[in-house]
């Protein structure tokens, strides 16, 4: 016997896997595209039965170039989170302890403003300084993004550590940077790894700004992608296989810190 | 915390100094590059060539009023962000809904809302391409299994190059509003809704007269989100038409990138991205006061 209630879930259950399953078809569609021959590519209608390969994978991961854009969004994602947290955190101290709301103001400009608006006087500046092309441009305007977002994130772990604490410390003559690292920093250690992946995820992604600051050897994977789109051609299994491999990271990292991610970008909005 | 810190000290700069490498920072990256906007925006610029950059006022911006490219793109961005906006709310508020029923492996459902939206977007736009591609697409096989046999050509259809974009941002981005609207729903008083099912209220009306105005608020959270990301939209954009057919897909966003990094033209690129800047602005300030009465 099948009660009213538990009908209802089922319904809800199929729907609800439902709208799942097709928001992340295209991820599936793109891991199986990457498996396929040319041949079972250009098969229409397309197949969903076939003899796996790795050969586009071998492909795109025997072309070095592949290998070293991969090495520069890293370089690059990894400095501007480092350098992103190492800024943000004191930042998001002073602003949750001491409502240095002139912060706040500067932040959501941040969010607000077209990346363009910051990357063509970046791009003058940066040619004049010969620095067009290095990692220091790329990582200095990456920290755009990232700084805001840790100060964002940052400020609401710190505010949910209590302040009796660290007015324990600061009575028995603790000195406040040392707050900041010995209490602060590891109270929040969570939250800093959260903000840290979030930052790293945002770098990762990010095609603007590379596409006007990088060049040919310090190029990172989002722009690196559109190399497989020629003018008449597509390289349809190596581009699937390159997505694949350029996304997974990043999908990974994100389920880790899923449950941040919201209040991250609600937070941003309602602080500012 | 603050006063323990003023009692030992006359007056504590620590705050400051602990905000001061950030600030630097931020004065370095935005505040300086965005005075050496303005300043650009008044000149015809060019980086190519040997001509000094000439001071030539508000000419940019004179120019920008004739520009029909411009003009085009600046409809097209607004046409962008209402089909963005009338596609993300419905449909994130109604997984949200959806997604607060109670159901098996409803955790896990909610953990996969959140990819679309962290992949990365360059990539992504490509993988759309392909599933979009008018000959051998897995869009088109789906189509034909429903009956359409004669699907359109999505990115080379003049009409539905817009819709087309819209429909891969929206397949972006409507999780994040469904997330945020999952966490609106969650924070909801239940009381409200005990008496109005006491009363005899149906789903429908609990609906309209409950959950609806009060999801209101966070409603346009999402919105703002969504508005100031929309009115800058350029990355799917730019891999997956360039802006074309023709520029019948460009937004303002890439032809500001195009007219001052591709053609050249600093000083106008700077008075576009001015322009881009108090839009983007004026919109979000727009919806911060549309919620304010409301609530």
């Amino acid at each position: 016997m099948v009660s009213r209630r538990q009908r209802r879930a089922l319904g809800f259950g199929i729907a609800g896997w439902g709208v799942a399953f097709a928001l992340v078809s295209p991820f599936l569609w793109m891991v199986l595209g990457s498996l396929k021959k040319t041949v079972d590519f250009l098969a229409f209608p397309p197949v969903f039965l076939f003899t796996p390969t790795l050969d586009n994978y071998r492909q795109v991961l025997a072309d070095n170039a592949f290998l070293r854009y991969t090495l520069n969004s890293t370089v690059v994602a990894a400095g501007a989170t480092l350098l992103g947290l190492l800024l943000g955190i004191p930042a998001a101290y002073a602003l949750a302890r001491y409502r240095r709301t002139a912060i706040g103001v500067v932040l959501l400009m941040a969010r607000m403003a077209p990346g363009i608006a910051f990357l063509i006087p970046l791009f003058v500046m940066f040619l004049q300084l010969h620095l067009v092309g290095s990692f220091a441009s790329l990582i200095a305007s990456h920290l755009i993004f990232t700084l805001p977002l840790t100060v964002w994130m940052m400020v609401g772990f710190i505010e949910a550590v209590p302040v009796e604490i660290e007015k324990a410390a600061l009575i028995d003559g603790c000195s406040l940077p040392g707050v900041l690292l010995r209490i602060i920093v590891p109270l929040t250690a969570q939250g800093i790894a959260a903000t840290g992946v979030l930052a790293f995820i945002a770098s990762w992604n990010n095609f603007l700004f590379a596409l006007v600051l990088a060049n040919e050897d310090t190029k990172t994977l989002p722009v690196a992608v559109l190399g497989y789109i020629g003018y008449n051609s597509i390289q349809w299994g190596n581009l699937m296989a390159a997505a694949t491999l350029i996304t997974l990271p990043v999908l990974l990292l994100a389920l880790c810190v899923q449950r941040y991610i919201v209040r991250g970008l609600v937070a941003g909005a309602v602080n500012g | 915390m603050a006063d323990v810190a003023v009692r030992r000290h006359r007056r504590d700069w620590t705050p400051e100094l602990l905000s001061l490498p950030a600030l630097l920072a931020v004065l370095a990256i935005m505040g300086f590059p965005l005075v050496y906007l303005v300043w650009m925006s008044l000149h015809r610029w060019s980086m190519v060539g040997f001509d000094p950059p000439r001071f030539i006022g508000l000419h940019n911006f004179e120019l920008l009023a004739d520009d029909d490219r411009f003009l085009g793109a600046l409809g097209r961005t607004f046409w962008f962000t209402v089909l963005g906006l009338a596609s993300n709310l419905p449909l994130g508020l109604g997984i949200a809904l959806l997604m607060h029923e109670r159901f098996p492996g409803r955790a896990l459902c909610r953990a996969l809302l959140i990819l679309p939206m962290v992949a990365t977007p360059a990539a992504m736009g490509l993988v759309w391409v392909i599933m979009l591609d008018p000959t051998l697409g897995i869009v088109r096989y789906l189509l034909g299994a429903v009956g359409i046999a004669q699907p359109p050509l999505w990115l080379a259809d003049p009409d539905l190059v817009v819709p087309t974009l819209v429909a891969v941002d929206a397949w972006m981005w409507t999780p994040m509003v469904a997330l945020i609207c999952i966490a609106g729903l969650a924070a909801l008083p239940t009381e409200p809704f005990e008496a109005a099912l006491v009363d005899g209220a149906s789903a429908l009306q609990r609906f309209r007269y409950l959950t609806l105005p009060m999801m209101m608020s966070t409603l346009m959270v999402a919105a703002m989100l969504r508005v100031m990301d929309l009115l800058k939209l350029i990355d799917i954009v730019y891999v997956m038409t360039g802006g074309g057919p023709g520029h019948l897909s460009e937004t303002v966003n890439l032809y500001n990138y195009l007219a001052a990094l591709s053609y050249d033209k600093i000083g106008y690129g700077a008075a576009i991205a001015l322009v881009l800047f108090a839009i983007v602005m004026l919109c979000t300030l727009a919806l911060i006061k549309l919620r304010r009465p409301s609530w």
